[in-house]
């Protein structure tokens, strides 16, 4: 029972900040109101007995790419871009529509995926030592394939701001 | 939380002192700091108040209490009052998960009329099975109260302080976690209790399948990886933001960093949590490196057993005995704690393109080096903590 | 498992809270002048400027600490359960696994400071 409502806390705190973000004219606001959804994720994955999950949920999308987020709210000028950020008829069009695609596309997962299979396998997999017996034996390939991947990412930023016109330019 | 009204209760109200005693060790940290600081310099520090000047605190919460509102006009004010709130949360959450003492065996009783028990009390808020990874996900929320209070107020000393201190905490953070990474594949757990009980007796290890003893030291982390504790003790410095690395508030460059428009209360509660970030910081070292809540060999057995034999009723022997642990517990964090105090009034500050060399050029090159040799030790070795 | 962190947040927050709203009741109410609701500045006349102009390294650092965040975090499960694969007899599997992965790291990271991207000039 108190897990029931305790879900529905949560889910809640996670989808009314979601709307929080959207419906925000402010930037920097939207970002935090984003940093509550991720928070309110990370509980619903607690709740799910997948602590490590949810602790990586703080961490990565909370802690570190909310924080970056914030940041770069600090370093543009919100007053001025306020205007373009909202508003505009061809680019409600487009929130509009991507709007519409994703919630068709997650619907469609939703309604096609068999529910009682994927509890299962949820259940293997739910301490972080088995999350580790399976990553670094079975799934090996991805876990290098991620290192790699995640190489790509200072070579593109680096090269970023390296962009002729920039101020880092060299 | 707890299955009947007397399991609810009793883990509110240890949740709630447990809280308590971190705000409440902020204004006696403070006269440490205040008194401490005036006897390095060779001077007397507040000593007018009271014996010793100790209720200096009470006078300074006070004068804390009693001034003037003030929020800068054209600030965005629900940040700038989120702010101060924000900084508490996080150290206070993160103090929750760490085992203070051992947990308490509480044999069924009779109480109002109703029989109750057997429970057992964590001596912690809470105990989630992954420990250190909460207090590391729960820390890295710490940089949202210093960037809403840099934006929130409107000053562009606020605002870099603010950008400063976010920028050397999330590079500290790096260093932090991967200096753990070696003490973890020891431990095999990432679970505070479990460690503990790892780190009791003299220290031990196997290496090329012989047992080694040293008799004279105990099972400590910092005898296996002292390189790490050292990565780790400079990481916490510069994660809680002191000296040498209080960059985000070097008073000749930024008056007072990200706090610069704050008074009164709003700034005492920064204060509280830059001292609860330093109270879950020496927590996590006397955890991972100095046995947590234990005495070292087997002294905390015979302690125990002492204490318990004092008292004739189990359950009141039980709960003191892990009184007498807390008390250890509490001393090693002190110790760690007047570290704090004792560096800031000794090291001068660093230049800020220095203090990310030495986090991103020194300490992660050594940290990454400390996990691979730990991990070559124990493939060729075999060698650990049991 | 989450309801106690969940409880404990809410009372903190709320002692915060009430501290700053209480604060705010008790304290004296003074005159607003004009000198004392100018942003704080040193010696010079207070100027209300909210553009300012960052370094972009601040958001460079951000984005490196994303990149080495989720990498460390991997090496969290891979610490838990080295010894029990080095004790089956499989560690050396496991090692070499770490050393690819530490490699690449170490890689981007020397990367970085030869591209001086870690600079602060």
């Amino acid at each position: 029972m108190a897990e029931i409502i305790l879900f529905y806390f949560l889910a809640a705190v996670t989808v009314l900040t979601a709307v929080g973000v959207v419906m925000n004219e402010n930037p920097l606001m939207s970002a935090l109101y984003l940093v509550l959804s991720m928070l309110g994720i990370a509980g619903l994955f607690f709740l799910l007995q997948a602590p490590f999950i949810g602790a990586v949920q703080i961490m990565v999308y909370a802690g570190a790419v909310m924080v970056l987020f914030v940041l770069v709210m600090m370093l543009i000028d919100i007053n001025k871009d306020e205007e373009k950020f909202s508003g505009g008829n061809i680019s409600a069009l487009f929130k509009g529509l991507t709007v519409g695609v994703f919630a068709g596309l997650l619907t469609s997962i939703i309604l096609r995926t068999p529910m009682s299979t994927k509890i299962l396998v949820a259940q293997q997999a739910t301490e972080v030592v088995d999350i580790a017996r399976l990553l670094f034996t079975k799934y090996v390939l991805a876990f290098e394939l991620l290192g790699i991947m995640l190489l790509v990412i200072p070579v593109g930023i680096v090269a970023l701001t390296r962009i002729r016109g920039g101020t880092h330019e060299r | 939380m707890g299955s009947d009204v007397f399991e609810i209760t009793v883990n509110v109200v240890k949740m709630l002192l447990i809280f308590l005693l971190m705000v409440q060790l902020v204004p006696i940290l403070v006269w440490v700091e205040r008194r401490g600081s005036a006897f390095i310099q060779n001077r007397f520090g507040p000593n007018r108040v009271g014996p010793l000047g100790l209720t200096q605190l009470l006078a300074d919460a006070v004068k804390f209490l009693f001034k003037e509102e003030f929020v800068p006009p054209s600030s965005h004010a629900l940040l700038y009052y989120a702010a101060p709130v924000l900084a508490l949360v996080p150290g206070a959450i993160a103090f929750g998960g760490i085992p203070l003492s051992m947990p308490i065996e509480i044999q069924p009783f009779d109480m109002f009329g109703s029989h109750w028990g057997p429970y057992t009390f964590k001596f912690q808020s809470y105990d989630l099975n992954i420990g250190i990874l909460f207090i590391l996900a729960i820390s890295s929320l710490g940089a949202y109260a210093l960037l809403l209070a840099g934006w929130g107020s409107n000053n562009k000393y606020s605002l870099f302080g603010a950008l400063r201190a976010s920028a050397q905490m999330v590079s500290y953070e790096l260093a932090m976690g991967l200096s753990l990474v070696g003490l973890l594949m020891l431990y095999q757990t990432l679970n505070f209790s479990q460690m503990i009980e790892l780190q009791k007796g003299p220290l031990h290890f196997y290496f090329f399948g012989r047992e080694l003893v040293v008799p004279f030291l105990p099972n400590w982390g910092i005898f296996y990886q002292p390189l790490g504790f050292l990565l780790f003790a400079t990481a916490a410095f510069a994660e809680t933001n002191r000296l040498p690395f209080d960059l985000p508030e070097a008073e000749g460059e930024l008056v007072a960093g990200y706090h610069t428009e704050y008074g009164g209360l709003k700034m005492l509660m920064f204060y509280i949590g830059e001292y609860g970030h330093m109270m879950v910081a020496s927590a996590v070292m006397t955890t991972f490196y100095f046995g947590g809540y234990e005495l070292p060999f087997h002294l905390s057995d015979s302690l125990t057993t002492a204490v318990r034999g004092a008292f004739t009723s189990y359950n009141m022997g039980n709960v003191m005995a892990a009184m007498a642990l807390f008390l250890v517990f509490l001393l090693k964090v002190l110790f760690f704690l007047w570290v704090f105090i004792w560096v800031r009034w000794t090291l001068p500050r660093f230049r800020y393109d220095q203090l990310m060399d030495l986090g991103w050029k020194t300490m992660l090159p050594w940290a990454l080096a400390n996990v691979l040799i730990t991990a070559f030790l124990i493939l060729v070795g075999g060698g650990g903590v049991l | 498992m989450i309801l106690p962190v969940l409880v404990l947040a809410l009372i903190v927050a709320t002692f915060g809270t009430l501290l700053v709203y209480g604060a705010s009741l008790v304290g004296p109410k003074k005159k607003k002048t004009a000198a004392k609701y100018m942003p704080y500045e040193c010696g010079l006349p207070g100027q209300e400027n909210k553009k300012t102009n960052v370094s972009i390294r601040f958001y460079l650092t951000a984005i490196l600490f994303i990149m080495f965040d989720i990498e460390i975090l991997f090496l969290y499960p891979w610490a838990v359960v080295y010894r029990e694969f080095v004790d089956k007899g499989q560690g050396a599997f496991l090692f070499w696994e770490l050393f690819v992965f530490i490699g690449l790291f170490v890689f981007g990271l020397m990367w970085e400071i030869k591209a001086k991207a870690l600079e602060w000039d």
